[in-house]
Formats: C-alpha cells, sequence, structure tokens
C-alpha cells in the first residue's frame, strides 16, 4: 500500500532536478516559425496601405470574414476606403494572403489575440496596418 | 437554308448566317471579342479564327464569313489555338494589366480569354499607352490605355443610337478611339458603349470601384421609367442596387437601354428615401408608426364610405404594378363605391382611355413594337417620339438603317429621328397635328385611295363630311406646311404596302389626346393600314405601367370624376379625401397654381410615395412606398407585353409595397380577407380583364406575354381644335427631356448630372433677335405666370416656337403652361 505512493513521489522528487519541458508562457516567449499564420497585416509603401481593394481576398476566403469596400482618392486611384477582418470568423488558411495580386497582405507572427469584448476581434483598417 | 459541318457536327442555318452564327446555332463556342450579335460583322481582332477544309487550311474569320453549302469547319485545332494565342499576346502587349483595379475584371473578355487561351508570358515587349484619362464626365469613364480596338462602342453608337460620339482617329500604333476633336464626351449618355466594351476602356462612372461583377447578385426585371417596358437585370449587392447590368439576350431591345434605364437607377437607395410613415400634426408632418397611419387612413376612408362615397378620389400614377393598381381599383369600386380614379388618363392618356376606345373599341395599340421594323413607312408625329421612348427610337434608327423603312416626322419641332438618312420630316405650326392628319385623310378621301374595306366602316358617311372642310389648301396656311408636301405624304401613306403610326403620349403633351388619337386612327383605317404585320398605329404610353392602367380601367369609368374634375372637385369643396398613389400633380398636372390650391383645400390628403415630393409635402399622411426593385408584380408596356418585375431587394426603412397598404386598405374596407400575394390578385385580373385571360404570374417567366388585341373599327369624327396664335409671342410647347421621364428620374444621380433642371429650348433666329445665349438666364412669362429659366440655343426649334421640358420641381413649367396644347408666352432676359 505504501510503496506505489513512495514510487509515485520518486518520479515527482526526480523531476525537481530536471529541466521543464513545457514554455514557461508568459514570463518565455515561443520561438514562431516564419511561416505562421497569425494576425494579418496591411502592408504598407509610400505611406500608405498596398491594397488596392480588388476584392480577391474577400472572394476566396472560405470563411468570409474580409469586408472590403474601395474608394476612389484624389488622383482617382483605387484604394480600400474599408477593410475589415473579423478574426472570430477567420480560420487562419492564408488564402487571402495567397489570392493577393499586389503582395498588399501578410501573415504576421502576432498569435495573442484573445480579447474580451466581440467587437474586439474585428480589425479595421487602420488596426491592420503594418507596424514597423 | 444550308448544310454544312462544324467540328463533326452537321448544322443547317439560313443562307444568310456567318459561320459564327452556324456554330452558336450547333453550340459550339468560337471565342470573339469585336463581333457583337446586334451589330454588323466587323471582322477586327482575329479571335474568331477558324478552319475550312475546301480553303486548304487558310485561317479566316467566322464572323464575317458566310456559310456555303458543304462547307467542313474546324473551330480547334492547333494551328487555330497558336493563332489566337498570337493574338491575345499582340492585344496584352498594351493593355494594361491593371485587372485589380479594372471595373471589367470578371466580366472581361480578354481576361477569360487569357485565362482559357493560358497566355501567362509574352514574347514581346513595349511601352504601354499613355493616353489621357477622361474621368471629367459624370457617367462614362473613358480610359483608352485599356482600348483594345474592337470598335464596337464606335458601331453601337453609330448603328443602333445613331449619335456617332466615337470613331477611330489617328493612325497605326497611335490609332485610339477618339470624340469629336478628341474632346470630353458629349453625347446621350445612354452607355450604350459601356455595355458592349469588351474591356475595361469604358466603365459606368457611378458604379465605378462599387463592387466586384462577380459579387453582384443579378436580378431580372423591366424598367420603370418610360413604357417601352425594356427588360434590364439590376446587380444588387449587400440591400443596395449598385448597377444595371447588360444581358443581350434580354427583351426585344436585346439588352439595349437608354440613360434613364442604364444610369437612371439611384432612386431606388436614395438618401431621399422616406423611410416611416409621416402625420400632420400641429400642421407639420410628423414621423408616426404603421399602425397609426393605417388606422388613421382607415377611419378616414371608411367615414367617406359612409358619406357615400361621393366625396372621395384617388390619383394613382401609372408606375405602379398592375396587381397594385387592380387593387386601387377595387379600393374605390367595392371598398369606397367611388368613381372618382383616375392615371392622369384625362391629361395624359386618353389617346388611350377615350381616343382609341371609341375608335378601336380597345384601350390598346392595334400594333406592337416588333410591328416597327416589320413596316416599310412609319409615320412618327413629333419627333419626340426619340426622347419620350428612346429605345423605341433605336428600333426606328435600325428600321431606317438596316431596313430601309421610309421615315415620315410630322412635327412642331426638328430633333434627333429627323437627322436619321433620308427622313422627311414636315415641321408644322405648333398644335396643328390634327389639323394635319385629318387633312392627310382628306387627301386620300379625294384621291380615292382608301382601302376597299373603308366604306364598310361604320361613320364613314360622317367622316367624309366632317374631312371636306380639311382639304389641304385650307390647312396648308394654318399648319405653315405646302399643301403639295401634304398630298405627297397622303399618297405616300395610302400606297405603302405596309404602314405605321408612332404617337408619343405623356403629360407633357397636352395636344396629344383623343382627338389626334382618333384623327389617326381614322386615317389608318381609311387606307386599312391596321391589323396587319407592319401596320397600325402605336400610342406610346408615358410611363412604365401606362398601358397596364388603360387596360385594368383605372380611369372613370361610370361617369366618375376624372383627374381635372377630381381637382376641380377639391377647389370647390365637393371632394374633402383625396388618396394620390405616386402621382405628383404640383409638378406634371398643368396649371400648378390650381393644384396647388386644391390640395391645400381638400380636407384629408393620403399620398403614398418613394419620396417627399413637392405632392406629399401637402398631404395629411404620407406613406413611404417600395419602388420597382422592392416587389414583384406586373407591367403592361407600349406594345401590350405583361413582363414581370421581381424583387430585387428588401425595403427600404420601413417602407411597404403600395400592392401591402391597398391590400390591408381593401380588406378593412369591404370587410373580405385580403389576397394572400402578387398572384392571388394576377390570377383575379386574369380572370376578369378580358386581355389578360388565360395567363397566370408563373407562366408569364423571364420573357412575359404579348397581349391579344381585337378591334372593332368606327370612324370618329375628330375636330381640330382651334389654336389662337397671339403674334408678337412665342408658342411654347412642352414636353419630355431625353434623360427624365415624369418626375421621378428627378431622384436618380444619372440623370441629373446631365440634365439637372429645368430649360427653356430657343431657336438661333429668336435667340439672336433676343440676344440670349446658351446659359443665359431668362424670364418666360405667360398669361397664368412667369418663370425663369436656363436657355438653351440650337438648330431644333423652328422660329417662334420655344421648347420646356416638364420634370422639374423648382420653376416648373406647369406654373406657366395651363395644359394647353400651345401657351403663347414672352420671353425676356
Amino acid at each position: 500500500m505504501i510503496m506505489p505512493l513512495l514510487q509515485g513521489l520518486k518520479i515527482t522528487f526526480l523531476h525537481m532536478f530536471k529541466k521543464p519541458v513545457t514554455l514557461q508562457y508568459p514570463k518565455e516567449r515561443p520561438v514562431v516559425v516564419p511561416n505562421y499564420r497569425g494576425l494579418h497585416a496591411l502592408k504598407v509603401s509610400h505611406e500608405q496601405a498596398k491594397c488596392v481593394a480588388c476584392y480577391l481576398c474577400p472572394t476566396v476566403c472560405p470563411a468570409k470574414c474580409i469586408t472590403v469596400e474601395a474608394g476612389e482618392d484624389a488622383k482617382h486611384d483605387k484604394y480600400a476606403a474599408r477593410y475589415e477582418i473579423d478574426l472570430l470568423r477567420c480560420i487562419f488558411c492564408g488564402y487571402c494572403v495567397e489570392a493577393c495580386p499586389v503582395d498588399a497582405l501578410k501573415m504576421t507572427q502576432e498569435f495573442e489575440l484573445a480579447n474580451y469584448k466581440r467587437e474586439d476581434f474585428v480589425f479595421v483598417k487602420e488596426r491592420l496596418l503594418e507596424k514597423k | 437554308m444550308v448544310n454544312l459541318t462544324i467540328d463533326d457536327t452537321q448544322v443547317t442555318v439560313p443562307k444568310d448566317a456567318t459561320i459564327f452564327d452556324a456554330a452558336k446555332a450547333a453550340g459550339i463556342r468560337i471565342p470573339i471579342l469585336c463581333h457583337d450579335k446586334k451589330l454588323q460583322p466587323f471582322g477586327g481582332c482575329r479571335m474568331c479564327l477558324v478552319e475550312v477544309e475546301q480553303m486548304k487550311g487558310r485561317q479566316i474569320p467566322a464572323c464575317t464569313t458566310p456559310v456555303t453549302e458543304g462547307m467542313i469547319v474546324r473551330t480547334t485545332t492547333d494551328e487555330i489555338v497558336k493563332a489566337r494565342k498570337l493574338v491575345l499576346e499582340l492585344l496584352l502587349l498594351k493593355h494594361p494589366i491593371d485587372c485589380p483595379v479594372c471595373d471589367a475584371a470578371g466580366d472581361c473578355d480578354l481576361q477569360n480569354l487569357t485565362y482559357e487561351y493560358k497566355v501567362n508570358l509574352n514574347r514581346f515587349q513595349d511601352e504601354k499607352f499613355q493616353h489621357q484619362i477622361d474621368y471629367e464626365n459624370p457617367l462614362i469613364e473613358r480610359d483608352m490605355n485599356r482600348c483594345i480596338h474592337c470598335g464596337k462602342c464606335a458601331r453601337i453608337c453609330d448603328e443602333i443610337v445613331s449619335y456617332g460620339a466615337y470613331t477611330f482617329m489617328n493612325r497605326g500604333i497611335e490609332a485610339k478611339i477618339g470624340t469629336e476633336f478628341d474632346g470630353p464626351l458629349n453625347c446621350e449618355f445612354c452607355g450604350s458603349c459601356v455595355s458592349v466594351c469588351p474591356v475595361g476602356a469604358l466603365i459606368s462612372r457611378p458604379f465605378k470601384f462599387k463592387a466586384r461583377w462577380w459579387a453582384l447578385n443579378k436580378v431580372k426585371s423591366v424598367c420603370s421609367y418610360c413604357g417601352t417596358g425594356c427588360q434590364l437585370t439590376l446587380g444588387v449587392k449587400d440591400g443596395k442596387v449598385l448597377t444595371t447590368i447588360y444581358d443581350e439576350n434580354q427583351g426585344f431591345h436585346n439588352g439595349q437601354l437608354c440613360t434613364r434605364g442604364r444610369f437612371g437607377y439611384q432612386f431606388v437607395n436614395s438618401d431621399k428615401r422616406l423611410a416611416t410613415p409621416l402625420i400632420r400634426k400641429n400642421g407639420v408632418l410628423q414621423q408616426a408608426s404603421w399602425d397609426e397611419a393605417l388606422t388613421l387612413v382607415a377611419a378616414k376612408l371608411a367615414e367617406a364610405k359612409n358619406a357615400g362615397g361621393k366625396a372621395v378620389a384617388g390619383l394613382v400614377t401609372a408606375r405602379l404594378t398592375n396587381e397594385e393598381l387592380f387593387l386601387f381599383k377595387k379600393l374605390f369600386k367595392d371598398g369606397l363605391g367611388s368613381d372618382n380614379i383616375d392615371h392622369s388618363a384625362g391629361y395624359a392618356h386618353a389617346a388611350l382611355t377615350a381616343g382609341a376606345m371609341e375608335s378601336f373599341g380597345t384601350v390598346a395599340s392595334p400594333a406592337a413594337i416588333s410591328d416597327i421594323q416589320a413596316s416599310d413607312l412609319l409615320l412618327v408625329v413629333k419627333t419626340d417620339a426619340y426622347e419620350t421612348h428612346p429605345v423605341l427610337g433605336f428600333e426606328i434608327n435600325l428600321g431606317v438603317k438596316r431596313k430601309e423603312i421610309d421615315l415620315r416626322i410630322i412635327s412642331d419641332k426638328r430633333g434627333k429621328l429627323a437627322k436619321l438618312p433620308k427622313a422627311v420630316t414636315y415641321v408644322h405650326k405648333p398644335g396643328q397635328e390634327v389639323a394635319l392628319v385629318n387633312a392627310l385623310a382628306q387627301v386620300i378621301l379625294a384621291e380615292n385611295l382608301q382601302d376597299a374595306t373603308a366604306t364598310g366602316i361604320e361613320g364613314f358617311e360622317a367622316l367624309k363630311q366632317q374631312l371636306a372642310d380639311y382639304a389641304p389648301e385650307n390647312v396648308a396656311a394654318t399648319c405653315g406646311l405646302d399643301a403639295d408636301a401634304i398630298k405627297n405624304l397622303a399618297r405616300d401613306y395610302a400606297k405603302a404596302a405596309k404602314a405605321l403610326i408612332i404617337l408619343p403620349l405623356g403629360l407633357g403633351y397636352p395636344g396629344h389626346g383623343k382627338a389626334l388619337a382618333q384623327a389617326i386612327a381614322n386615317l389608318t383605317l381609311l387606307t386599312g393600314k391596321v391589323g396587319k404585320e407592319g401596320c397600325g398605329v402605336l400610342y406610346l404610353g408615358e410611363k412604365n405601367n401606362s398601358q397596364g392602367a388603360a387596360d385594368l380601367g383605372v380611369y372613370p369609368t361610370a361617369g366618375g370624376a376624372d383627374a381635372d374634375a377630381i381637382m376641380t372637385g377639391c377647389l370647390n369643396g365637393s371632394i374633402k379625401t383625396l388618396i394620390v398613389a405616386g402621382e405628383n400633380p404640383v409638378v406634371s398636372y398643368p396649371d400648378r397654381k390650381r393644384v396647388e390650391a386644391a390640395l391645400d383645400k381638400v380636407e384629408f390628403l393620403v399620398v403614398q410615395d418613394l419620396f417627399l415630393t413637392e405632392t406629399a409635402a401637402k398631404a395629411h399622411v404620407v406613406l413611404p412606398a417600395c419602388s420597382f426593385a422592392e416587389k414583384g408584380g406586373t407591367y403592361t408596356s407600349v406594345g401590350r407585353a405583361v413582363q414581370r418585375i421581381n424583387q430585387a431587394i428588401k425595403p427600404v426603412g420601413e417602407a411597404r409595397s403600395d400592392f401591402a397598404i391597398l391590400n390591408g386598405l381593401v380588406a378593412s374596407l369591404t370587410g373580405s380577407a385580403p389576397y394572400a400575394d402578387v398572384a392571388a390578385v394576377f390570377a383575379e385580373i386574369a380572370a376578369t380583364v378580358p386581355a389578360y385571360a388565360g395567363l397566370s404570374l408563373a407562366e408569364l417567366g423571364d420573357t412575359g406575354a404579348i397581349l391579344p388585341v381585337t378591334i372593332k373599327p368606327r370612324f370618329v369624327p375628330a375636330g381640330a381644335a382651334v389654336i389662337p396664335v397671339e403674334s408678337g409671342k412665342l408658342a411654347l410647347v412642352t414636353g419630355s427631356a431625353l434623360y427624365h421621364c415624369g418626375t421621378m428620374s428627378r431622384f436618380g444621380e444619372g440623370p441629373m448630372h446631365v440634365c439637372p433642371e429645368g430649360y427653356v429650348e430657343l431657336g438661333r433666329d429668336d435667340a439672336r433677335a433676343l440676344s440670349v445665349k446658351e446659359g443665359d438666364t431668362v424670364v418666360v412669362k405667360s398669361a397664368s405666370g412667369e418663370l425663369k429659366l436656363k436657355a438653351k440655343v440650337g438648330t431644333r426649334m423652328p422660329q417662334g416656337v420655344v421648347f420646356a421640358p416638364y420634370h422639374f420641381g423648382e420653376a416648373s413649367v406647369n406654373s406657366i403652361a395651363a395644359g394647353a396644347a400651345v401657351t403663347w408666352v414672352s420671353i425676356s432676359k
């Protein structure tokens, strides 16, 4: 009766001298691989989003989580007047990045996406712009 | 018929078919860029190359090569694919690859073919074009850098629209599609060029960047402007009508639309749409709930019903569906026991409801739209037929140009139709149409050109006697025409094997009433030109469902008050309750002051409308109604075609369709159960209106049905009203502007971009005499009032005649015109 207990305690005791196998998050940060599909970012070039609002990402999106509305700027060029991704619906498949004909979208290594309110999961254009 | 083999398939086609047509008949697709089924073959793009065995392997264009007996055609061999790839590579050499920002992407022939033929690389290299892009035009954006020189825009503008806004200019590598002196586009803005452009060189500016083609929900419907009944496809996304989509297989017009149909859809989602019912409290219209508004209306109507129904009247627009009009009629007939109901028939459609009714025994035109191109001679009364019904104008253009129809126009002004090849225009003095038509009939009788059947028709002798006064010599001077010209026209009309008369109607044309319709009917009956293909009269009802309103008897049929009498009744207090559904009498009925006084006087005014119109602003209760995109039902067009409209979007705000409103009111006033749906009402229409017998809503399908017409001819002498001439004054004639229809198009952005306000159009001589220049503001003064209008100077108006369109609320022409065919005015700066 006492032996199994002692054997168990022995394992516990031995572990006290071993290196921990789990990552001590959040004190320790994981190494995120470069091709990790985390939060999306709209790439910026010449101080504006590269996105030309071609609507290919909402078209290809299997989760229908992207909303784009195009606008016409002062130079008559097309730009995304509205660009939103609903992360609660997003399945992080990365098709949007693949479909983008102007390389305007990428997926970052940002994985900490928890939030308190549902509306905070809707990332509008300003939140999606690439931070440098 | 010719037999040939295409890709091992046996095909039999008519001998005037091309290889392309034959392949299409066999279900074989040959790629095309420059070909359109509506246009003459062009053979410019070389995409449709095929091999014909008899021609020893030479590649020939399928779209321009006629078929011959025993031809053996191959449409896809390795050589052909190679040749087509080369064509695409050469096109892509100059075509910018800006598909992500090009609105045509998804609906682009070049893009689709590039994908189909897998042209991933280009062997050639060159710089792209650097043409300036026309961003200025509010409706059509031209980016000639994307142009692939198919020439379809230039050809459709020339062949069908007959305007000729575009042409190829410059040579060789510098060749491009240009406008007049390479300046800004200044045309009719029908957008036909946009519809046929295979790439994104011409795009609709109001729709620019709004949505992708593939994301649009396409809903088939019928245009809600004029009576032509053009079928159209609405592009809908997120509960909004964003554009109209070209479908070359729709309707008699093959998807062809005018500027109103193509660019006038924005009224559906206008910010000005009424979203909630309004009730006047303490003199101000305030938002209210539907329950409150309907309870009030039902209570007032029940009161009116108990008082005998004489004191209640209804004005309804002919824009509503047949089902709604039926309910409106039922509300008055069964619900209220009143016959005081009209759809401006007294003002605009008396030609149908009284003229055609007495002469032909039916309220419909004894001709269909297909008769236009089947005719030998077209007699158009007023060049305005083009402005009021532009797509029928295209039919006339096509008939004149392709079938060499002899086009004769009797009109008080020149116009677009007068410019067609070999068209002869008889410019008469304003208001003399009846006298002129009577003179034509007189010549036919005098010269014994009448048809053998004419003498057997009731009223022949009376007509003969009456016409004796209208000898061309007597009439010529007052008409301002040469007596010989009148005689020649009469002879040509009588001798033509097939002849069709076209008469546009509308609130802008007070002279086109019962008398003119009957004078024309007499002319057709005299010469026996009715009831045969290519013959008869087409009365062009103004609104999308004018014909339906006439068919359903939405006018006083048992001695009730018509629109004019209703106004009088309101003024003298005999009519106390008035329901106005969609009409805007303040702007569109003659004599604005009188109409305003009448509407101010009436004790209880209910208005059902999309917008807070000038009329709705006077109402005690305003009920927000639905546009054609928000409801289902049927319209009956000029050619007696019953066609379905389909609901494309949910009602805007709290708006309810007139069907729902009227259905509720009918049920509460008659105590019967409300109709289940639109189909139930249509079934009742089919059961009660003879012309609609046997039809059902489901069977109408996308194409609709042409109603039968049987005529009981009778000669009814039509006397010409004497037009008093006031010397030293100008004759003002009113009518329709090309870009507008009724007063609803004012709420569409497209029409307002090109024609934002009322104007008065003068001939050059008058303008010079008054030293008025284009764009000057002039004061137009008549006996009943004065108006400030912008002047427009052109070659269209003869000396002494000025024209003003009636659509506009501010400075509306009805404040100086009181419903006479001609209003005498003086113009000063």
